[in-house]
Parts: C-alpha cells; structure tokens; sequence
C-alpha cells in the first residue's frame, strides 16, 4: 500500500490551507485539551483526598468528643456521662473484635515560648503506639517512647511549624520550651504535613505543623483541665485489622460507648475511609460530567473534520477521477481520503495534548487546585481524537471511492 | 491464438435518463482491434464516441453485448478488477491532460506504478525513463503549472506508456494545443506505434484523425463506416 504517499498527501492538504486545517481541529484541539485538563483536576482532587484521608488512616476509626458548651456539658454529666476515659480505650479493644490497637489523647491549645519567641499550638498528650497507626515522620530525633509515658518524663516532639517558628533552622533537639508553666525538653521534631483545608467529617480544619506532642501521663499530671468537668481525654483512635470491617466495628464501639456512657450522645464516630469512599462517589459523578462535555466537544470536533472533509471530496471530485483512471481501486480512495482525516485529527490530538498541558500548569499555577496529568489520560484523549478522526472520515472517504471514474473524470 | 487485442461484439450502452427518456448510446457495435493498430475514432458531439472511449478504457461497462480483451470478459469484470485493467493494460491521454497539479512531473508518471505496487525505487527508475523517452527527463522536478501545454501532454503520454499497456487510448490529445504543438505530439504517436505500441485516438478533428492508419466513424451510436486509411498523414521526421 501506499501509506507514506497518503501521509504525504494529507500532510500536503493540511500546509496548503493552514487556517482551515486549523479552524477545522479546533474542536478536537479543544476536545483533546479540555479531557486531558479536566481528568487532571480530577487526579488532583482525588490524590489531595487521598492523602488527606491518608493521615487520618484508613484503617481507623475516631471517636471524639463532641464541642460542648457548659450548659450542655452540666448536662451530660448530670445524666451519669464520665465523658472519654482511658477506660473506654480499654474497653473497645479488649471487647471489640478485629480492633488491635487504640490510643487516646487530650488535647489544649498552650502558648510555647523558646529564648524570646513563642507561638501558639495546639498541646496533645498521646499513648504510646500514635505514631503506629496515625501517619506521622519523625524528621529528627525520635518520637515519645513507652519509657517516656511510664516515666511520666517532662518530654515533647514538635510539629514543623511549631519548630520553626522557635528554633528556625536551629536544631531544637534537646532544647527546653516552656509550655504553660512546665519546662519541656524536645526530643523529637515532625517531617513537615499537608495543611487541612476543609473540615472532614466532624474533624475541624487546622494546621497539623503546629502540633505539639508529649506523653499523655505527662499532660495528665502536668496540666490542669480547663473546665472541671472536662473529660479526661478528647480523643480515641481505634486501628481496625481489615478495613472492610469498618462498619461493623464502628456499631460495636458505638454500643460499647452507650453503655458506658448512659446513652448520652457526648462524641462522634468519624471514619476517613468511608468519607473517602463517599466522597470518590461524589466525584466520579462530577468526573462522568466532564467525561461527558469532553466527550461531546470531541465528537463536534469530529463533525467539523466530517464537514470539511466531504468539501474536500466536491473539491477533488476530478483528481479523484484521475486516480481512478489510472488504476486507483476504491479502497485506495477510501485509504488516501481516511488518511487525511485521521492526519487531521492526530495533528489536532497533538495540539490539544499539548494545550491540556499547559492548561492543567496555568491552573496549578494560578489558582489553589492541584492538578496531576496520568499518561493514561493523555493516551485516551490522544486515542479518542485517532477514533473521531477514523470514524467521521469514513462517510467522506466513503463518498469519494463511490464516485464513478467516468463521471469525475470529467468533473469541472 | 489471434492477434486481436480487443473484440466487441453487439455492444450497446442505454442511459436511464428518467420517465421515458432513454438514450441510446451506442447500439450493436462489433468492432476488433488487433495488437500494433493505430485507429482513429470518429465522429461528431453526440455520436456516441466518448461513451465508447469510456468502455474501451474500462470507465464504465456496457449495457449489454460483450468486450472481450486479451481474451478476458470486461463487462463481466467486478470495480477492483477494472480498476486493475485500467491500471495495467489502459493507457488514457487526455484533452485536459489530467495531471494532478500539486505532483512534480516525474511523480505523476510514477502514480500508475503507485497503485500497480511498484516498490519505491523501481517506480522512480522507470518514471525517468518514460520522462526520458518523452524527451522530458530534464523537466521531471517541474511541476505541471511550470510547463507548456505541449510539455503536460507529453508528461500525461509519459504516464500512460509508464505500466507498459496493452493499448494508449487518447481522447482528443491536440484538443488543448496550438496546431504547431499538435503536429509535434502527433508526430510522438507516430513514433510510439513504430514501436509497436497499440494506439486509439478519439477525434472529431479530421487533421488528428489522418495520422491513424484505420479509420472508424460512429454516427448515432453505430458504426458507419471502418476502412483503412488510405491517405495517412506523413510524419515528417526530425533530424
């Protein structure tokens, strides 16, 4: 066959009237473009979600105080409520099957100062094992040790921001910081985590770096409650085996919280895989949307090169009648004219990834969404306009090898 | 086996032209052309002659009756298979020309080999040399804007001799040319049938026509007259 000679052709065609071969990929370059920009955004999202529910973990599920006013607290605790307690830790893992790990913390916002400066965080008294099933990297030193939560020991870790602010570049590794009234060593500082954007669930957005960590026993003895009432812990984060049995698991722990805490509705059961899973259904409709406008500017794209390629057949009627008159058969025609729209449409594809690129860089850039292109992306769109440029090109490849030699040879 | 290239026997050809009106083209037409002829075929707008040149060329198929060439049945042929035929034993020269615009000389004399599957190589080799035995080797990059009349009918013989064809089927070939012009292009078939080529000329002009040494007339669709020549117009041969 004559592949090359075809390619050559259309190539041919497409430099002689630029701006129409440009005006008639513009739907496939928008096409092309608009798919590959819009499943960026959409892996932007997800990837975003994903490490956000990531340092939640996926396998837990977190019970947490619910914010309550003094009125309300009176109230609970007139109705028998002990509020969150290392009991409750204990009871959901020695009860509730499948769950192998639990810790609690508590937790108040404290000035810190170091030297001359001091910033605000947010002081968590954890248990031992935080850091086995919550997604933290310690960057330097070591984080609490079992040792240092028996010992009870004057003990901290803290969060990037919080380092920063204090030490700046200074390694605060063995420094004393003052928090409240207690003089704390560090021993231990974060690797720096993606800044909460949006509340999940029940969990406020806030800054993880500001984060200050010292063992629980510490935070017990050391500081006061700030109301009396107060509970003795604000959170439980119970690590689940399998994530399948998340759902079960939650009910159980529910029941177990009821029980203890006489009915009263005093925490909220939060679960980051399933807000994730909720959350990737939500998406995937906004995602078949785009899907679909893409899709549909593609197949106008396809409409324009169909338009423009029929013209071309009127047009070539005689050379058409000339080629098959000297021993052109009709599935050469078809190839020579197919070939033309595909060129077309592979030039517009090409144009259009290339735009999707830039695009998906300029809203990184210039706005707060995060953006990621997958090569598959690129490929579907890329094949997409390939199939738009076969199929809308048939008819008119069709058209041309239907004409009779001897009517369009004398074609004027 | 005969020498004969080209036997129609009964031949007719009918257009449909809707309600009633039906044209009789061509009717009964028995006609052989041997191998190494050169015919003339004559007659005025109407006669019918054009449409003949179309079933000769394997461009369209009879209505009815049979054209038997090298033995094979056309009208029985299915749309590759002519397209074949044209390709391989069809050697067309026209009024227009017929050159595409946007190929050089020498590619358009390759496009036949093109569609034949000629490789590459071969295809440009023996492009050049028809070009050459046109006497427009030099000209091969032109492209058909950049040459005279003369010159693009003489690429348009070179593409018709290029697949070696059992016959050249010219459809007034000086129509589009001054008459010095035309005296020199029928001098080139003069030449072309001393090589043993096979050529038909179609012609109203009876200047072109007297070259041939077999003339046939179409008046209405029939033959009304097949004689040879007995006047053949000499060629006077360069030096």
């Amino acid at each position: 066959m004559q592949y090359t000679e075809n390619i050559q052709i259309a190539l041919g065609g497409l430099t002689d009237h630029k701006f129409r071969s440009f005006l008639t990929m513009l739907g496939i370059i928008f096409g092309v473009a608009s798919v590959i920009t819009m499943l960026s955004i959409g892996e932007g999202a997800k990837r975003e979600a994903i490490a956000k529910y990531k340092d939640l973990g996926v396998n837990n599920i977190i019970v947490r105080e619910k914010n309550l006013s003094d009125s309300e607290l009176e109230e609970v605790r007139a109705r028998f409520s002990p509020g969150l307690s290392l009991a409750d830790a204990e009871n959901i893992l020695a009860v509730v099957p499948g769950v192998d790990k639990t810790v609690s913390q508590a937790e108040k916002t404290m000035e810190l100062k170091f030297a001359d400066k001091s910033v605000r965080s947010t002081v968590i008294g954890v248990t031992p094992g935080y850091t086995d099933i919550l997604n933290y990297t310690v960057r330097e030193g070591s984080f609490l040790t079992e040792g240092q939560y028996d010992g009870r020991q004057k003990v901290c870790v803290l969060g990037a921001g919080t380092a920063h602010t204090l030490f700046g570049k200074a390694s605060p590794v063995g420094q004393m910081v003052k928090m409240g009234d207690q003089w704390l060593e560090v021993v231990g500082v974060l690797a720096s985590k993606t800044v909460f954007t949006e509340t999940v669930g029940e969990l406020a957005a806030r800054d993880l770096n500001t984060d200050v960590f010292i063992p629980l026993t510490t935070y017990l003895d050391r500081f006061p409650r700030d109301r009396a009432l107060d509970s003795e812990i604000r959170q439980i984060t119970v690590h689940v085996t399998e994530s399948e049995r998340l759902m079960e698991t939650s009910r159980l722990v529910t029941q177990i919280l009821d029980r203890h805490h006489w009915g009263n509705q005093d925490y909220n059961i939060v679960i980051p895989y399933e807000l994730l899973k909720q959350e990737e259904k939500e998406r995937q409709i906004y995602n078949f949307l785009l899907g679909a406008i893409a899709a549909i500017s593609l197949i106008v794209g396809g409409i324009g090169i169909m338009n423009i390629m029929l013209a071309t057949v009127m047009e070539r009627t005689r050379e058409i009648g000339i080629r098959r008159a000297i021993g052109a058969r009709k599935r050469d025609i078809m190839a020579q004219f197919v070939t033309e729209s595909v060129v077309i449409s592979i030039t517009g594809g090409l144009i259009g990834v290339v735009l999707g690129i830039t695009l998906s860089l300029v809203v990184t850039l210039f706005t707060d969404i995060t953006t990621y292109i997958r090569l598959y992306s690129i490929v579907i769109a890329f094949t997409f306009s390939v199939l738009v440029g076969i199929c809308f090109g048939y008819l008119p490849a069709k058209n041309a090898a239907n004409l009779k030699p001897v009517d369009s040879i004398r074609y004027e | 086996m005969n020498n004969s290239l080209i036997e129609i026997s009964q031949l007719s050809k009918i257009y449909d032209m809707g309600g009633n009106n039906v044209v009789h083209a061509l009717q009964d037409v028995n006609l052989t052309i041997s191998q190494g002829e050169y015919v003339a075929i004559m007659g005025p707008s109407g006669s019918g002659k054009s449409t003949l040149m179309n079933i000769l060329g394997c461009l369209d198929t009879p209505t009815s009756g049979h054209y038997m060439f090298r033995g094979t049945d056309v009208s029985q042929l299915d749309d590759d298979s002519l397209s074949a035929m044209r390709n391989k034993e069809i050697g067309f020269i026209f009024q227009n020309f017929n050159l595409l615009p946007k190929l050089s000389a020498v590619q358009n004399v390759e496009l036949p080999l093109m569609y034949a599957g000629v490789p590459l190589r071969e295809r440009r080799e023996r492009a050049i040399e028809a070009l050459a035995s046109v006497q427009l080797a030099e000209r091969k990059e032109h492209h058909p804007g950049e040459l005279s009349g003369g010159q693009r009918q003489r690429v348009a013989i070179a593409r018709a001799l290029v697949t070696r064809p059992g016959i050249l089927l010219a459809d007034e070939p000086t129509g589009a040319l001054d008459s010095k012009t035309s005296v020199e292009i029928m001098q080139l078939f003069h030449e072309l049938h001393e090589q043993g080529n096979t050529i038909i000329v179609i012609t109203h002009d009876p200047n072109v026509g007297s070259y041939a040494h077999r003339k046939i007339t179409i008046h209405d669709g029939r033959i009304s007259s097949d004689a040879l020549n007995e006047n053949i117009t000499r060629v006077a041969m360069k030096s």
